[in-house]
């Protein structure tokens, strides 16, 4: 989870967050699981990935990243798969509001000795206003012939009709966005760890504030 | 409860109400037909506080208050509830939290504690039990994959559970079976009270069977152009929408 300063509204002042981190599955069977929660800095780059080695192993990229105000990410991962059967699933919510822009940038390789390898990728991309960006580069290499790789992705928008409806109800209009996001990500809080889901969606709900209205 | 006044609104730059009258006392069940496009679902809007329906004349009264110069979640929590048309998904939002969520924010709003988990599930039981809502429902994202009498249906187990002061239906009945249709007079008759008045928008009278108003009126071309009791209903279903107008040339004449 990182939630380093943005800068003010105009990103001014904010950090920028450059990141590379890399895991590499050795053994027969092993596996490593990234899951991300990002929502600070002015400038994020960051692509935490798994190095398939070991045959039968697996690696796993959960992430959510949100962009508020003049906040820029681009964030994902690279699944490189050497051994037989590897598995990789990538989920990545990216979420935009304010002139935020929200790139989802990954990699998935599958080497030419990696019989049976698979990889599934699903990458949901959120605006908020319409002033925002989302963006997705998914690259795919594949030098094996029997690989299964997928990618689905969709780009939906919180609607009037939304919101209206949750108005009605007597919900108000932030707390209407944070449900309707936190919804959207729900699919990767379900990995976190009880506490740091909770301090995720609180985490959400403050980098949201003056999202609408 | 309700007094509109001369009401004016405006969609999209357009013109729809225009110069609409409609008094609701608490107690009474108020039924509005009328041709499709009259403003119905417009009068829905704007009694909710839709955010781009342009009030340009007229007054609404609520509970002796000023309700246009409320928010849209206040009025809510006032007891205004709107049974949308077209009820809309929210995907990934449970349809318990969300209600929950609903419920909690108005009672908040009202100064009335709010309702935690066990006390709000035996709510929801004792609700979902009286309209034969089945709760599977419940466990699922808010409208998510909801077939169109499952959203009504939903609209109505929101509706009990809110308790409104006024409730405005519109065309709830539209597209139900028989039974759904049933739940829903259920769920207005259950709420029908001394202190509770209702809106009911539709274009059939068999839901008049059920849910007996005290009062139909015609909405066109943004006006109530007729009112009556529940026998205006049935002459509407027999002869259509023209035979106003032309007993209302008839008149002129
Ligand atoms: N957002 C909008 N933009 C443009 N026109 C609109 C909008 N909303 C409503 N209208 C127009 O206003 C008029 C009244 O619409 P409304 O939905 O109130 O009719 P209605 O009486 O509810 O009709 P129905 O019986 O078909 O539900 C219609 O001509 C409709 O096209
Ligand atoms: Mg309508």
């Amino acid at each position: 989870m990182q939630n380093w300063y943005p800068g003010d509204e105009n990103g001014v002042g904010g950090i920028y967050n450059f990141v590379t981190k890399r895991g590499a599955c050795r053994g027969a069977r092993s596996k490593i699981s990234w899951t991300q929660v990002e929502t600070g800095s002015a400038i994020t780059w960051k692509y935490p990935s798994c190095v398939l080695r070991g045959d039968d192993s697996v690696g796993e990229f959960y992430s959510v990243a949100l962009t508020n105000h003049r906040q820029q990410a681009d964030t994902g991962t690279k699944m490189i798969h050497l051994g037989a059967r590897t598995k990789s699933k990538i989920i990545s919510k990216g979420i935009s509001a304010g002139r935020g822009q929200n790139s989802y940038r990954g990699l998935v390789k599958v080497e030419k000795n990696a019989d049976g390898a698979r990889n599934f990728t699903q990458c949901d991309s959120l605006l908020i206003g319409d002033r925002c960006g989302v963006h997705t580069f998914p690259y795919i290499e594949v030098k094996h012939p029997g690989a299964i790789v997928e990618h689905e992705a969709t780009t939906s928008k919180i609607s009037d009709d939304q919101l209206f409806y949750c108005l009605s109800r007597g919900i108000s209009a932030e707390d209407a966005v944070s449900m309707i996001v936190n919804g959207f990500c729900k699919q990767v809080f379900k990995e976190l760890p009880m506490e740091f889901a909770v301090e995720a969606k609180k985490l959400l709900e403050v980098s949201l504030e003056g999202a609408v209205g | 409860m309700l007094e509109i006044t001369n009401l004016h609104a405006r969609v999209a730059g357009k013109a729809i109400l225009k110069g609409l009258n409609l008094s609701v006392k608490a107690g009474e069940v108020h039924a509005i037909m009328g041709p499709n496009g009259a403003g119905k679902s417009t009068l829905g809007n704007v009694l909710a506080g839709r955010e781009g329906y342009e009030v340009t004349d007229g007054t609404v009264t609520y509970m002796g208050e000023d309700l246009l110069a409320l928010p849209a979640e206040e009025r809510a929590a006032k007891g205004v509830f709107l049974a949308f048309q077209y009820p809309v998904e929210i995907p990934g939002v449970n349809n318990t939290y969300f209600l929950k969520a609903a419920l909690n924010a108005q009672r908040k709003y009202r100064g009335e504690p709010e309702l935690d988990s066990m006390q709000f599930l035996k709510l929801t039981r004792e609700k979902l039990k009286v309209l034969s809502i089945s709760d599977e429902l419940m466990h699922r994202a808010v409208n998510e994959g909801f077939s169109g009498g499952e959203k009504k249906r939903n609209e109505i187990f929101q509706m009990a559970m809110l308790e409104p002061r006024l409730g405005i239906l519109d065309e709830t009945d539209s597209g139900l079976d028989i039974d759904a249709l049933k739940t829903v007079a259920e769920g207005v008759n259950r709420l029908r009270s001394p202190e509770r008045g209702f809106i009911v928008i539709t274009h059939y009278q068999r839901l008049l069977d059920y849910i007996v108003p005290d009062f139909v009126h015609v909405l066109a071309d943004g006006r109530i152009v007729e009112s009556g009791d529940q026998s205006l209903a049935l002459e509407l279903e027999e002869h259509g929408y023209s035979w106003i107008k032309e007993r209302k040339l008839g008149a002129a004449a």
